[in-house]
């Protein structure tokens, strides 16, 4: 899978390659619109990062470029300005998602993977760990061709785990991966725990082996 | 109290009159008093004198008594004998025909007639001389009076008028709202002070706008570039969290790490609302089904109030519409209900109360109730129980943005906010 980042911030773009390099993602930094324009002219992307403020301009217009020149990339944009007005004409303009500084690489890196699957798939599409089949279309998921009964939030967390397989994912980017517009309400952690202990049972109720580890005091981690 | 000012002048104009009235209405019946009686005196004394030129030479001792049937007010009266020369006198005298005492004045003059002593009696009535200044006096303070009635109204009509552009910029200052951002125009006037106050104030408010727009940029700019940072800070760590053999105790640390920099994205994120609340990206309204909102607020909250093992009563039934702009309706009620979260004890309680025109959350909790004028101040609740310290104000200034009024009770051991449409 080839990535284009386009984003200045040195360091955030290396934060960023480093993470997804792991996931099996090819991916190419430019610190500016020129030298993006340049790369996916000369090929093609299974996604692109658009940041939106860059020293050569707003990553709107480059978005507005690409559209113009039929360019089929999956965009994601990711900005500093969390204002809605960007994010509506951001998606207007064609881009596939929208994310504001600061995220959490997970919530980046599962997003990357939805859009990539959305894209080569066109929604039919399943996600396959061993015994566990996610269909993503019909939300449903199957372990060992049973199927499991899992709530809309089981279903998020589980997708989210096996998306950052692997690694390990804090509370905090789970409990707010979980709670999407509502996570400004955030107030504790605690309640991701009766999620993770439900999805727990149910997956071994159902003959799934045990992937999911507890990272003590941090957070948890899906086991390859 | 306060009086106006229009009020004060004519209340001076009003005492004035009073004290002129009071006081020149006794001197002028003073001294036209005087005057009169003056000449009463002249009149008698010049009676007297053609009296003495006259008639007293020619006189004799037997016509005495035939003059005194004639003249009734120059009589010649028996001797007096103390009297040694002229004396003027007021005397009250009874007149048959009207019926009353009048006042008179009386001269006597020791007289000679063919070499025994005489007393020579001359009065002047003075009624009809009273009775006219009485007349003149009424006639006066008539006049007076229209005088200075006329003047007040004329004061009072000239000095609207002139006061005019003073209350309109009055009026202007007072609907003054520096959050709106939005000028006073100043009407032109042709009265120099006017004109000087206009001027000043123009210049005052421009600097305080100019002011208050540099602080709110400040408070973006410091926002905005805070954001990088700790964009960077959040993803380092991410990545970090990858390369390290994790321990008990490092999980603990990190995991610290992590809640702390979400505090800071969550100030700084309501910094830059707050900064922005007021300018036009939110000066858009919609009609918003605001009983939707809250339950489906509500639905995550009871997830969240799981682990405090607080209950959450939602005691409406009927879908409420309201006219609001439809990001920060969604931030009131989510920090109204995250606050009755937060400040709520273990097996606590939350009730969420909807009508047509107004929303109430109350909750229990601390055991007193909350200072009041704090309330709504930033930060003044900073780093108790979790809050950053911004909700509240946040609250209050939607509130204010959309004209609804924000109150706070402690009623029957329970906080209670209270947001009236």
């Amino acid at each position: 899978m080839n990535l284009l980042l386009v984003e200045d911030g040195k360091l955030l773009a290396l934060s960023i390659v480093e993470y997804l390099r792991v996931e099996g993602y090819r991916c190419e930094t430019v610190n500016s619109l020129e030298d993006a324009w340049e790369k996916v002219s000369m090929q093609n992307y299974d996604c692109i990062l658009l940041d939106i403020s860059l020293p050569d301009g707003n990553g709107l217009t480059f978005l507005e470029r690409l559209k113009d020149a039929g360019k089929m990339e999956g965009v994601i944009i990711i900005s500093a300005k969390d204002s809605l007005d960007d994010r509506i004409k951001g998606l207007k303009l064609g881009a596939d998602d929208y994310l504001s500084k600061p995220f959490h690489l997970p919530e980046l890196s599962a997003r990357v993977e939805a859009l990539i699957r959305r894209k080569k798939f066109q929604g039919a599409n399943k996600i396959t760990f061993h015994e566990v089949v996610i269909d993503a279309q019909s939300q449903l998921v199957k372990v060992n061709e049973t199927l499991v009964v899992l709530t809309r939030k089981e279903y998020d967390l589980l997708l989210f785990l096996i998306s950052n397989k692997g690694k390990i994912i804090s509370k905090t980017s789970i409990a707010e991966h979980l709670s999407g517009d509502m996570a400004d309400m955030l107030d504790n952690y605690g309640f991701i725990y009766t999620h993770i202990k439900n999805l727990k049972r149910k997956l071994s109720d159902s003959g799934c082996r045990d992937y999911l580890k507890t990272v003590y005091g941090f957070g948890y981690q899906w086991h390859e | 109290m306060n009086k106006k000012l229009l009020d004060q002048t004519l209340r001076a104009y009003i005492v004035l009159a009073l004290v002129v009235m009071i006081l020149s209405g006794p001197l002028f019946y003073f001294i036209s008093n005087r005057l009169f009686i003056k000449s009463a005196d002249e009149t008698l004394i010049n009676h007297k004198k053609e009296f003495m030129e006259n008639v007293l030479p020619s006189l004799k001792g037997e016509d005495i008594s035939t003059w005194n049937k004639i003249s009734h007010n120059l009589r010649i009266e028996d001797p007096i004998a103390a009297l040694r020369k002229d004396s003027v006198f007021f005397h009250v005298y009874y007149n048959k025909f009207e019926d009353e005492n009048e006042n008179h004045r009386v001269l006597l003059s020791p007289i000679t007639i063919e070499g025994i002593p005489y007393a020579l009696f001359a009065r002047v009535n003075l009624i009809e001389s009273e009775d006219l200044i009485s007349n003149i006096l009424l006639l006066f303070c008539i006049t007076l009076s229209l005088l200075l009635a006329g003047l007040y109204f004329i004061t009072r009509r000239l000095s609207k008028k002139i006061w005019l552009p003073f209350y309109s910029t009055l009026n202007q200052i007072e609907h003054f709202d520096l959050n709106k951002n939005e000028k006073p125009n100043f009407e032109s006037t042709k009265v120099e002070e006017f004109t000087r106050l206009n001027q000043s104030v123009d210049r005052l408010i421009e600097r305080n706008l100019l002011n208050y727009k540099n602080q709110k940029e400040f408070v973006e700019n410091a926002a905005h570039e805070l954001q990088t940072p700790l964009a960077i800070f959040q993803a380092r760590l991410d990545v970090l969290i990858q390369k390290i053999p994790m321990t008990n105790e490092l999980g603990n640390t990190l995991s610290e790490l992590n809640k702390t920099i979400s505090m800071l994205n969550r100030v700084n994120k309501n910094l830059l609302l707050l900064s922005k609340i007021d300018t036009d990206k939110y000066n858009t309204t919609e009609q918003v089904l605001i009983s939707d909102l809250i339950k489906r607020q509500v639905l995550f909250l009871k997830e969240q109030a799981e682990e405090k093992k607080v209950s959450v009563h939602i005691e409406f039934t009927n879908p409420v519409m309201i006219t609001a702009n439809s990001s920060l309706i969604e931030i009131l009620v989510s920090n109204l209900l995250l606050n009755s979260l937060r400040h709520n004890y273990l097996g606590g309680e939350i009730w969420v109360v909807l009508h047509e025109k107004e929303l109430a959350i109350s909750n229990t909790g601390k055991e007193s109730e909350l200072q009041r004028g704090k309330l709504f101040q930033r930060f003044s609740a900073a780093g108790k129980e979790g809050g950053n310290g911004l909700g509240l104000s946040i609250v209050k200034k939607i509130s204010d943005l959309h004209g609804w009024a924000l109150n706070y009770n402690y009623l029957e051991e329970k906080h209670v906010f209270q947001v009236v449409f």
